[in-house]
């Protein structure tokens, strides 16, 4: 009893402190409208302390309004990657693609499904099927044993669970090797040459299907299931926990 | 008659001889001080009719430091000789200078003008406050890619002339744009006479670069009657070496477009402060300082629920130091309204750091009704007939805390990419797979155990094979029978799965049909024959050539 009581205090005392956390600077700053404050506070916290979705996600509402599309792409596709279910993320992509002028592929069934989890906890799961399968099988050879009855039923249900796993692993490669367009305005080419002939236009916050890459260039797919190749400058993967690369930080005003 | 031949002889002579140009050269002074006007005086002296020297100023090749210029040329139009003449200023440093050899070209001739040397030395009494100097006035500091520099060339009088006029202003400058502001200008009071040229300078490119500016000065002499035409020319000539980097990336705001000098916001006007609903006013930032306020891209505001904010063109000319942000602003909802705030950041060249500068809101009333329901959404001309038009969902609020605590700090590396997850299980499947392989060969012994017994009498057998021909080499008869005695017991056993102490001749005839009962006699006897009492005795030793082919064929069949 007196431990049922213990925990109910701990979980009213985490209550009371999530009503009553102060506003960080850069909370304080995107609700005042101060959104380049904002995207510094938060990319020097992400810097300092590592990333999660929810920052990831913040931070993408503030480059978006900052008018920065390709970059709060990037950041809330990789929010996504660590949170697949991370709202803020989710919405600001919906109102990308609904108001933004973005498009984005139409998730395949593999990529729905691997939405579920996240991409590591995939591949964690389906190591450890594999591991506790080949165990089930290998140690009562070992022992020179016959098998259980336990064994066999854990032997079952792992490789079940390893099968189950395999299109969240395919899925989860797919999605994280979507790229995102960071530049304005730039023009799928035929062929991966500088001269290459344009055949359709994307835009920046579009994002595509990568392929293989080829003299400074990558094999894309659009949303509209157009291919062709881009510089790999023009293009930052979703793959990887970070801030987005600054792409236009050299570039002379 | 011969008289005459020798004066044809004579005259031919001299018109066939090869003539030789003379050409001579003389700087006044000889000796210059850093700094110190010389004039070089150039005399050539051909055997053909020179007329006018063409592109002599793009012929020689000053030394670095030195301003030299063609003031004029001395030539007849009948006449074998010409003279020219160069205005020139020394370098500001100490030495001797060589101004390499170069080809005057003559509209007849070339001709080769050798190396010219010039010795600049401080021991010259020379004050330069007498004579019309040119300066050049630019900062020494790294610039920035994109930034502004202001600079000036000042022509400045001396004690004992006065500067008339500049002309011919050339420039090379790599990885800049150069533009003349003012040409020719007053120099104000404190610099005393002459003449003032402004520049400004746009790197556009990181690295080290020399900028190189030269020109002429008119220079007229106090000492020289007013009316007389006694105006000389002088030229200047500056190079200067540049390091341009591009503003620093640490630190830099995300805000920062491209703003490089010292700014300030001077002030923020709306055209009417008491506009209508859907009345547009016009909101104008004043952004004052030294920087490159032209290349400056608009800080962009977003519109709000109280504002709809469009980009403005400004129709006032703007003053020099001075730019203005101008915006129409449609106020959206009555009441008291603050203007948006408007900021950006700025990096100083000069503090090498960063700021914001920030234009605050002003308050404006707007009169008027509220439309019923403000439509953000504006249709899509090239939709379908009768499609649904799609709902701007709106951004979420931010909740930079979410995450789950295993999360935080997520490896920038997913386990797909990484190299020590795959390894480390790659290793340990290989563990696996070698213990349950290991695990497998052993069982495998267990259950066959004649493998290893006959391994191991193989083993024997080679050794015994090996002490038996070193016995016969030894002649150890003995010995010889031992060795081979023991290598058949041992076979023998492996073969019959036996015990190999209790293997006799009997035995081996079981284990080796068709062996020669008598060589296995006289080979047990040989080699055991010591422990029991001696017997009638076989006929001889056993024949060791035999002896060694019979191990031979009992290894064969293990």
């Amino acid at each position: 009893m007196r431990f049922f009581a213990c925990l109910l205090l701990c979980g009213m005392t985490s209550l009371g402190a999530a009503e009553e956390r102060v506003l960080s600077a850069a909370e304080t700053a995107y609700a005042k409208g101060d959104y380049a404050a904002a995207v510094e506070q938060w990319s020097d916290e992400a810097r300092r302390d590592g990333v999660s979705s929810g920052l990831l996600s913040a931070l993408g509402n503030a480059e978006w309004r900052l008018g920065r599309k390709g970059r709060a792409m990037v950041c809330w596709e990789r929010a996504l990657l660590l949170d697949p279910r991370e709202p803020v993320a989710l919405a600001g992509i919906r109102h990308a693609l609904a108001a933004g002028g973005t498009e984005r592929p139409v998730p395949t069934w593999a990529e729905t499904y691997a939405a579920i989890l996240t991409e590591d906890t995939w591949i964690l799961l389906a190591t450890a099927c594999f591991w506790v399968a080949t165990l089930c099988v290998v140690v009562p050879r070992l022992r020179r044993r016959s098998a259980s009855e336990w064994n066999h039923r854990t032997r079952v249900l792992a490789l079940t669970l390893l099968v189950l796993c395999a299109p969240g692993l395919w899925g989860g490669r797919s999605l994280s090797a979507r790229a995102v367009v960071r530049k304005a305005e730039v023009s799928l080419r035929l062929t991966p040459t500088l001269f290459g002939e344009p055949l359709n236009g994307v835009t920046e916050g579009d994002v595509v299907r990568t392929d293989r890459p080829l003299n400074g260039h990558v094999r894309v797919t659009t949303a509209n299931g157009k291919t062709g190749w881009l510089r790999a400058g023009e293009i930052e993967l979703i793959r990887g926990a970070t801030l987005p690369i600054d792409f236009d930080q050299k570039a002379a005003p | 008659m011969r008289r005459f031949l020798a004066s044809t002889v004579l005259l031919l002579l001299g018109l066939l001889a090869r003539a030789e140009d003379r050409v001579s050269w003389e700087i006044t002074p000889r000796i210059t001080a850093p700094g110190q006007p010389f004039r070089l005086q150039i005399m050539v002296e051909s055997d053909v009719l020179l007329g006018g020297a063409q592109q002599v100023d793009k012929e020689i090749r000053p030394p670095r430091g030195m301003a030299l210029r063609l003031s004029g040329q001395l030539v007849r139009p009948d006449s074998n000789e010409a003279t020219l003449n160069f205005s020139g200023v020394a370098p500001d440093q100490e030495g001797e200078y060589v101004i390499p050899s170069f080809t005057l070209r003559f509209a007849r001739k070339l001709i080769p003008v050798t190396p010219i040397k010039l010795i600049v030395s401080k021991s010259v009494a020379y004050r330069r406050t007498t004579q019309a100097r040119a300066e050049l006035v630019l900062p020494e500091r790294t610039f920035y890619v994109g930034e502004l520099i202001r600079g000036a060339i000042h022509l400045r009088g001396g004690d004992d002339e006065t500067v008339v006029a500049s002309f011919g202003l050339e420039s090379v400058a790599e990885g800049f744009t150069l533009a003349v502001t003012a040409d020719r200008q007053p120099l104000s009071t404190e610099l005393g006479q002459g003449l003032r040229t402004s520049f400004e300078l746009t790197p556009i490119r990181e690295g080290t670069s020399e900028l190189s500016l030269r020109g002429t000065m008119l220079i007229h002499n106090a000492d020289t009657p007013a009316f007389s035409n006694s105006n000389r020319d002088r030229p200047f000539t500056f190079r200067r070496k540049l390091v341009v980097e591009h503003v620093p990336e640490r630190g830099r705001p995300a805000d920062w477009t491209g703003a490089i000098g010292a700014f300030s916001a001077e002030a923020v006007q709306v055209s009417k402060d008491r506009p209508e609903v859907g009345e547009p006013i016009r909101l104008r930032a004043i952004l004052t300082g030294t920087g490159n306020l032209d290349r400056l891209i608009p800080p962009e505001i977003p519109g709000n629920e109280s504002w709809d904010i469009l980009p403005a063109t400004e129709r006032r000319r703007q003053a020099e130091e001075q730019r203005f942000f101008v915006y129409t602003l449609v106020p959206r909802l009555p009441g008291k309204l603050l203007t948006p705030a408007l900021r950006f950041s700025t990096f100083d060249p000069l503090t090498k750091q960063f700021s914001r500068i920030e234009f605050k809101p002003i308050e404006v009333t707007v009169t008027g009704n509220a439309p019923a329901q403000v439509d953000l959404v504006t249709a899509d001309p090239a939709a379908p007939v009768g499609a649904k038009p799609q709902v701007a969902a709106g951004l979420a609020a931010p909740a930079p805390q979410r995450g789950a605590p295993l999360f935080r700090g997520a490896p920038t590396l997913s386990l797909a990419s990484s190299t020590a997850f795959w390894s480390g299980n790659g290793l340990l499947l290989t563990g696996l797979l070698a213990l349950t392989g290991a695990a497998l060969y052993l069982g495998y012994l267990a259950a066959h155990p004649e493998i290893r017994r006959r391994r191991r009498a193989r083993s024997i057998l080679r050794t015994a094979l090996r002490e038996a021909a070193s016995a016969r080499l030894r002649g150890d008869r003995a010995a010889f029978a031992k060795s081979a005695v023991r290598a058949l017991q041992v076979g023998a056993a492996a073969l019959l799965d036996a015990e190999e102490e209790a293997m006799t001749q009997g035995d081996l005839e079981r284990a080796l049909p068709g062996v020669p009962r008598p060589l296995l006699d006289k080979l047990f006897e040989r080699a055991y024959g010591e422990r029991f009492a001696e017997g009638p005795g076989a006929a001889g030793p056993p024949d060791e050539d035999e002896t060694l082919e019979l191990l031979r064929r009992l290894q064969s069949l293990l």
